[in-house]
């Protein structure tokens, strides 16, 4: 019985970390260049001042501007995903299962806070998730031409 | 009823998708370079969906032929997974000759050890292999053995330099189909027959999550090095594990 309570508990847990492992083998894939920089100036993104002012600046953090402002970008980046130069109008698998990383990481943040533990780590690998998101979409865009449209100038035509 | 619909859809995904992986190693000739992988998923292919379901539509779901079919080649699937595992650690140890100098002692006689309690287990107790206790005391330490080295081997690379960007997700695919059914089995054991339906529909979901991971690893893992981006703008590059 304790035996295989132990084993519940062992493998219940390295469940978690294996999907969360594949995850950030996901997240670590490479792009040619930075093209979250475009969709995050034509959208103007706030993720990657939350990162800046963890990284750099490492101020205490502000849950409710936080919890917000990832949020929204979440929002803006799961719809530019769906609709910004995709024919098929649809998530790939791969966005699905990050889709519901960030809602797992976004969950263990209000977790966190909740128990007034150290929400850095949590938030970090958020805005990675976003980053990777915003990555995606610019580069989609990239490789569409609209005449002599941009990416900022096309994203704002949807 | 409910259960037992999506059990037949996740089932036939998984068919489709060792097909699929088959497909797309051959395909893109990394058959070639990924020697033990494409061996394991061929193995899974003719074991899975062709096998069982032959012996599935010859004898019926509940006959005792189908039965030990099913059981018996379930247990060679996880010792090909263990030796898998163990030609993991072959690839990862190319550059470690000390290293490799003690685990190529150590898992071999691993390897005999989990071979040898297998065959001893199901001889000794071949009579009652259908009592739900030997087998979800058996398939639990065994799944749960392959685990502990799968979670070893994936610890280890990441202090390791790999050429392979594939190998890392394909041994998160393995965790995930050690971890699940372990999990599953430890269940049963405590709860008893009443999680059955839970304990195969989670190693069914296990299957197929590996099997998803395998056919992202081959099919779309261009380089995996992790890209760091400073606010400036340069951009600096850190090997990922």
């Amino acid at each position: 019985m304790i035996v295989a309570s132990m084993i519940l508990v062992i493998s219940v847990a390295l469940l978690l970390f294996y999907v969360q492992a594949a995850c950030q083998k996901i997240l670590a894939r490479q792009f040619d260049e930075a093209y979250f920089q475009s969709i995050v100036d034509a959208n103007r993104l706030e993720f990657p001042f939350v990162r800046k002012a963890l990284e750099e600046f490492d101020t205490p953090v502000d849950y409710p501007w936080v919890c917000m402002t990832l949020q929204c970008d979440y929002l803006a980046l799961t719809y530019l995903l769906k609709n910004a130069a995709n024919a098929k109008q649809r998530y790939t698998r791969e966005e699905r299962l990050l889709i519901l990383y960030f809602r797992a990481l976004f969950f263990s943040l209000f977790a966190l806070h909740l128990f007034k533990l150290s929400e850095r780590p949590a938030i970090l690998k958020l805005t990675q998730v976003l980053q990777h998101f915003a990555d995606v979409v610019g580069q989609r865009v990239n490789q569409v031409r609209f005449g002599d449209l941009n990416a900022s100038d096309y994203l704002l035509t949807l | 009823m409910v259960g037992g619909i999506l059990s037949f859809f996740v089932q036939y995904a998984a068919y489709a998708l060792e097909v699929g992986v088959v497909a797309v190693m051959v395909w893109r000739g990394q058959w070639k370079r990924h020697v033990g992988l494409f061996v394991y998923v061929a193995l899974l292919v003719v074991i899975d969906a062709l096998a069982r379901p032959l012996f599935l539509y010859r004898y019926g779901l509940t006959s005792p032929q189908y039965f030990y079919v099913y059981w018996l080649t379930n247990t060679l699937l996880q010792l090909a997974a263990f030796l898998l595992i163990c030609f993991f650690f072959r690839v990862a140890c190319r550059a470690q000759k000390k290293l490799w100098e003690t685990l190529k002692l150590a898992l071999p006689a691993t390897f005999l050890l989990v071979v040898g309690f297998t065959f001893l287990s199901i001889w000794r107790n071949y009579s009652q292999m259908r009592t739900r206790e030997f087998l979800t005391s058996f398939e639990q330490y065994l799944y749960f053995t392959c685990l502990v080295l799968n979670t070893i081997l994936f610890v280890m690379i990441q202090y390791v330099e790999l050429d392979d960007e594939v190998m890392p997700m394909v041994i998160c695919g393995l965790g995930l189909q050690f971890a699940g059914p372990a999990a599953g089995m430890a269940l049963m054991v405590l709860a008893g027959a009443s999680v059955q339906g839970v304990a195969f529909l989670i190693d069914q979901l296990c299957s197929l999550g590996m099997l998803l991971t395998w056919l992202y690893a081959v099919n779309r893992v261009p380089g995996t090095r992790a890209v760091v981006y400073k606010p400036e703008g340069v951009v600096a590059e850190r090997a990922a594990a």
